[in-house]
């Protein structure tokens, strides 16, 4: 009986540690996906890119690590070797400070880890991405069409709300609807064009939107762009400010203040990507194929994308039927594998 | 009485410097402000328009009563109050769902003193049982507060039908509404604190903690005070921004803390404590707003002011450090 006690102790000690042991190598047949999210907390989606990429990779029965940039360059070169001594498979990563994609490009390429990369290109990284200047452009001519019938394309300004740290997605946003408007409205005087620096946050662009009102104090027609919608709703909190905002008009892009019942009434219209659903394009065309062993090429041309998302203009009124976000997350992840938020809720498509 | 007599009884002549005393801060700082507007107009006579006074105004508007708070901070040796932002975005946040409660202006108000208050007492809290230096512990609290919200909050912004919106865009006697509390604080603050006990020991502990603890003031209690009024204060400026400055995020107050800080020190309050008067703060903080708007009627970015004032920044200091080392006020 003595020495069967010891016999038994062993055989008992034994079940959990090869029951662990059995785990570790299921675990490390398993994919894994690493997702870092830009951590900037001027916008919701952000953080949902997360969650979306998340659930995604649960439904598909993958392993998911989740870093956040925190929308600083060092901080995503430290995600990088995270992700390769936490060994994923492949990397999804939104990253809005591109001074850094190159030493990210170079950590988790000796480590051969796949990276998608959404909305800044890199020539190591598969691009997924909303063409952000077609996305202006419509932007822009759906304003112009406004000012065409409200002031026979003679408004007073053009405004653009900035957010130069963005780079060359804000020229292509910005610009983008500065051309758009020129489309429906040529002939508008350069002098009218006018910009000013909003870092697309409406709060941060209220006190250089009211100064730059200020000093423009005969404009009453006033048409207002951004690179987003929060930098766009600075100037128009401002001109409400100073009591100009009768004839203001604004059309955002990324569609993050226009649905709800808190949207501002001078808000006619802004371009939603649905940003938040970008990992359905990533996984879709080229995460699952990778995790399925396929030969992905590799596709970081932004005039060839690896995935193309839609960006969908809608106005105001036409906002009122797509829900909010958190709605339209639960409704996407309840969709069909590879459904898209832009089949799921554009307008017009 | 002879003329050599005379000449025995007059009084010393006074130096100007002498004469100025006490008046030499505000007097340039005057100066300086209506030369930056006169130079302005000279060159864009629409500057003198409403239009300009509203974007100043409202602009001051935030900045004068979060510089109330950092004033106190200053003026009681507590040297500056790091966490600022994150106390008013956290109060600014109570303001947003108290409003989309639908309850009235006066609770939203009441909620976000208590909370600036409370964040106050958590400083002293720390300042007092830790016997830490307070830049480091409102850096330090800045820091957290501002990585907690983020996990509570992307995006906040008051009801476009509330009292709270409304205010923040309405008008009294041609400035915004929310000039006003900013200069009924400025000056009932400049009078209590030269002319209540509290606001004399407060000083006085600023000046010279160990004369202060030796007259029986209890610098406990008065670091206490002096971080929830603060405290209070940036609530107070919350409910302010909240009104006028659309959706916010965590992030969204820390430009501000620049501008308040070069206010403060500008009006002459030394950041060493003991002295300084915050009626001085409506020429300072009138001034630094007014350099962003003057930059964009002279064609440059309003971005541009950050350099501008990180310079005015430096001499201030460099002033501040120069009548410390001699004494003057």
């Amino acid at each position: 009986m003595r020495k069967l006690m010891p016999t038994i102790a062993v055989m008992a000690l034994s079940v959990p540690a090869l029951l662990g042991l059995s785990g570790i190598a299921q675990a490390q047949d398993k994919f894994k996906l690493g997702m870092a999210v830009g951590g900037n907390t001027c916008c919701e989606w952000m953080k949902a890119q997360g969650d979306v990429a998340r659930a995604l990779a649960e439904k598909a029965g993958w392993d998911y690590v989740e870093l956040s940039n925190n929308n600083d360059p060092a901080t995503a070169v430290k995600n990088a070797q995270i992700f390769v001594q936490e060994g994923v498979d492949a990397v999804i990563q939104f990253n809005g400070q591109p001074s850094a994609n190159a030493a990210i490009s170079a950590v988790l390429g000796a480590a051969k880890i796949p990276v998608v990369t959404y909305d800044i290109a890199d020539p190591g990284m598969y691009f997924v991405s909303i063409d952000n200047l077609a996305a202006g452009i419509a932007g822009g001519e759906q304003l112009g069409l406004i000012m065409k019938e409200k002031w026979d394309c003679n408004p007073d300004l053009v405004i653009s709300s900035e957010g130069a740290g963005a780079g060359i997605v804000n020229e292509w946003r910005t610009g983008g609807m500065r051309t758009g408007v020129n489309n429906i409205c040529p002939g508008i005087p350069d002098e009218k064009y006018i910009s000013f620096e909003g870092s697309g946050d409406a709060a941060v662009a209220l006190p250089a939107a009211r100064d730059l009102l200020a000093a423009n104090p005969n404009a009453v027609k006033m048409a207002v762009v951004g690179i987003n919608d929060g930098g766009m709703l600075g100037l128009i909190n401002a001109a409400e400010q100073l009591g100009r905002a009768d004839e203001v008009i604004g059309w955002g892009q990324d569609g993050a203040f226009i649905t709800g019942d808190n949207v501002n009434p001078h808000l006619a219209g802004s371009v939603f990507y649905f940003l938040e659903g970008y990992a359905v394009y990533a996984i879709r065309d080229v995460i699952g194929p990778i995790a399925e062993g396929k030969d992905v090429p590799l596709k970081a041309d932004p005039g060839d994308p690896a995935s193309k998302v839609q960006p969908c203009p809608v106005s105001a009124e036409q906002a009122k039927a797509v829900p909010d976000m958190p709605e339209r997350v639960v409704a996407l992840l309840a969709a069909p594998a590879g459904t898209t938020e832009y089949d799921l809720f554009c307008p017009n498509k | 009485m002879t003329l050599d007599r005379a000449i025995d009884a007059m009084p010393a002549a006074t130096p100007l410097r002498l004469r100025l005393e006490g008046w030499g801060t505000p007097i340039t700082l005057l100066v300086v402000w209506l030369l930056l507007i006169a130079a302005t107009g000279l060159y864009r006579p629409d500057f003198f328009a409403h239009q300009t006074v509203l974007a100043i105004a409202f602009t001051m508007s935030i900045t004068g009563v979060l510089a109330i708070g950092q004033g106190i901070i200053g003026i009681s040796g507590g040297f500056i109050d790091l966490s600022q932002p994150a106390c008013l975005i956290l109060s600014g946040l109570v303001a947003v769902r108290l409003s989309e409660a639908g309850l009235p202006l006066a609770v939203v108000f009441a909620g976000a003193i208590i909370v600036g208050m409370a964040w106050g007492a958590l400083n002293a809290a720390i300042v007092v049982a830790a016997k830490l230096n307070p830049v480091i512990v409102t850096l330090a609290t800045n820091f957290i507060g501002l990585a907690a919200l983020y996990l509570v909050f992307q995006l906040a912004q008051v009801p476009n039908d509330s009292e709270i919106y409304h205010m923040g865009r309405a008008r009294f006697l041609g400035l915004p509404v929310i000039w006003w509390p900013m200069l009924v604080l400025i000056v009932i603050v400049g009078y209590l604190v030269h002319y209540t006990r509290f606001g004399r020991r407060m000083t006085a502990v600023g000046g010279n903690r160990f004369a202060a603890k030796a007259r029986g003031i209890s610098l406990k209690t008065t670091r206490f005070a002096t971080f929830m009024a603060a405290g209070g204060f940036v609530g107070f400026a919350a409910v302010l921004f909240a009104s006028a400055a659309g959706p916010f995020n965590p992030s969204s107050a820390i430009t501000l803390q620049l501008s308040v800080i070069a206010a403060v020190i500008l009006a002459g309050i030394s950041l060493a404590g003991g002295r300084g008067s915050f009626w001085m703060l409506l020429l300072s903080v009138g001034f630094l707003s007014t350099i962003p708007t003057s930059l964009v009627f002279f064609g440059l970015s309003s971005d541009n002011q950050s350099i501008f004032q990180g310079t005015l920044l430096m001499i201030a200091v460099a002033i501040d450090g120069y009548r410390a080392r001699r004494g003057s006020p």
